[in-house]
């Protein structure tokens, strides 16, 4: 398979007026295949978002490169085959889902009609239909964050940058939303970078899973998931389920120092 | 509280002070304070006569030019303060001092400079209004979530349609209330000045103070006060029609 995304290097510091500046991606290097799932986990803190934003352009590294089908799209920010998934949902509050879910197509110049017909088909996927009216204020969290699924999926990007969505979530809605964001990337051909903190999660949506070291972010251990799909619920008790979730778990301890 | 309880405190709270009024009225006698009572059956007459409302209305036209420009030319202005630290600097102090200077102190340079019609009293009401309204729009632009702009900017959202598709909308509330605000200092502005030049709605006010009766003079400022907060709710409605995600939030 051929890699979708190289990040080569990657290095970020934040400064912190007279202290020195806080490193908090340091030779980052990873290959992301195409099409597939990878999760990327770590402690919260570790430089996570910093690594997503990196990668949709919201912020410019301090060195290193970013390709994409080996095209160079460092600092390049936003659109331009990727779309990005928020933890707080972030949806404009003054727009319903329709307008939500449209603004990414209107902002790139897409037709009335064409931007609707969208809109329509990724709010059917992400099962909001009769909601399209709606407010963000009228959804519960859960629906809001289908709507930022279906506002990520209307620009049809080749990468779907996800960062902790179902963090802000209660565990049920969370559960559900793993399946359909799975059944969704099983049909909409997608390369999935998803970033999470929650181990069960990472190895249940997951091809590979990149172990992060905390800050300075680097790669710490890259690991093939074994199970077949489509998953379902119930893998999550096999015995090299809870292998691997100790053995990540473990990874992640000896990182932390506290 | 319920809606209604609300209601019936606030009643109770306006018939208490007009009860108070009616008795301090009778003890001082018409030509101090003249009580409720007569002011009201003084109030139909002015209605009837008709003068209160044509120069009002007079008066609340100019008014609405000097607040419609500050408007215009303080809400945009406001947003750029808040989002340019260059422009911020450049402008801040002089909106600081337009807000402190009262208007009643700016009425003899404006004399000098725009003599006593129509253009004087536009541009009173316009000095007098767009502090507030570029104050408010500025505090509201300053606030806007920066995770918003992030989305914005992930999605390849351009200049101008940051502004008006991300910032103009997060504004909105901020707007309604600057204007809501700007309005109250714009009819105030709008008596004050007539007042010196004596003309129109103000200059009614100050002719009929020398009268011995103080029953019209009353009467005049009730209607200033209902028209001042008629607009006031009016626009709120607005806001609330144009804005209802907003409205919703509030309520919660
Ligand atoms: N814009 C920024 N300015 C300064 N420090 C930042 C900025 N963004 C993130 N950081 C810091 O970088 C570290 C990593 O943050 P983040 O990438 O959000 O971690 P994670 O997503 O893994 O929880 C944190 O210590 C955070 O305070
Ligand atoms: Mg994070």
């Amino acid at each position: 398979m051929t890699a979708k995304l190289e990040l080569k290097r990657l290095a970020k510091a934040f400064p912190r007026g007279s202290e020195p500046p806080l490193e908090v991606v340091r030779d980052f290097t990873l290959e992301i295949r195409n099409l597939e799932f990878l999760s990327v986990i770590g402690p919260s803190g570790c430089g996570k978002s910093t690594l997503l934003r990196l990668i949709d352009g919201l912020i410019l590294a301090d060195s290193g490169r970013i390709l994409m089908d080996g095209r160079d799209v460092t600092g390049v920010v936003g659109g331009e085959g990727r779309g990005m998934v928020f933890q707080s949902f972030d949806l404009f509050p003054w727009r319903t889902t329709r307008g939500n879910v449209e603004f990414g197509l209107e902002v790139a110049g897409a037709g009335k009609a064409e931007r609707r017909e969208r809109a329509e088909h990724y709010i059917r996927l992400v099962g909001l239909e009769g909601f399209e009216d709606a407010y963000p204020h009228e959804l519960s969290g859960g629906m809001q964050q289908r709507v930022g699924f279906a506002r990520a999926l209307a620009i049809r990007p080749e990468i779907l940058l996800m960062d902790e969505p179902f963090g802000a979530l209660d565990v049920q809605t969370r559960d559900i939303l793993q399946d359909e964001l799975l059944n969704i990337w099983s049909t909409e051909q997608k390369t999935v970078l998803f970033v999470t903190h929650s181990i069960e999660e990472a190895i249940y949506l997951a091809d590979r899973i990149v172990v992060i070291s905390p800050r300075p972010a680097r790669v710490e251990r890259i690991i093939e998931v074994p199970f077949d799909r489509p998953r379902h619920e119930r893998i999550k008790s096999l015995p090299e389920f809870l292998q691997l979730r100790q053995e990540i778990w473990s990874l992640l301890k000896e990182g932390v120092k506290i | 509280m319920t809606p209604t309880r609300k209601l019936m405190l606030q009643l109770s709270g306006i018939a208490i002070v007009l009860l108070m009024w009616e008795i301090a009225g009778r003890i001082m006698g018409e030509n101090l304070l003249a009580a409720p009572s007569i002011v009201a059956v003084t109030y139909v007459e002015l209605l009837l006569d008709g003068e209160m409302l044509i120069e009002l209305l007079n008066s609340l036209r100019q008014m609405i030019l000097g607040f419609g420009a500050a408007c215009l030319v303080g809400m945009p202005l406001g947003a750029l303060m808040g989002r340019s630290r260059l422009i911020d600097a450049l402008v801040h102090p002089w909106i600081s001092m337009i807000v402190v200077t009262s208007v009643a102190a700016l009425v003899p340079i404006f004399m000098m400079l725009f003599g006593t019609g129509f253009e004087f009293r536009v541009a009173i009401v316009f000095v007098a209004t767009i502090g507030y309204v570029v104050l408010t729009a500025y505090h509201g632009a300053r606030g806007i979530d920066p995770k918003i702009l992030d989305v914005a900017r992930s999605f390849g959202t351009g200049r101008i349609d940051t502004y008006r598709k991300v910032i103009l909308p997060a504004l909105f509330p901020y707007l309604i209330t600057g204007a809501r605000l700007g309005l109250v200092h714009a009819i105030r502005a709008m008596v004050v000045a007539e007042m010196f030049v004596i003309v129109g709605y103000g200059g009614l006010i100050f002719q009929t103070g020398l009268d011995l009766s103080t029953a019209p003079i009353l009467g005049y400022l009730v209607t200033i006060m209902v028209v001042s907060i008629g607009a006031n709710v009016a626009l709120q409605r607005v806001g609330d029609r144009v804005a209802p995600w907003y409205a919703a939030r509030m309520a919660r």
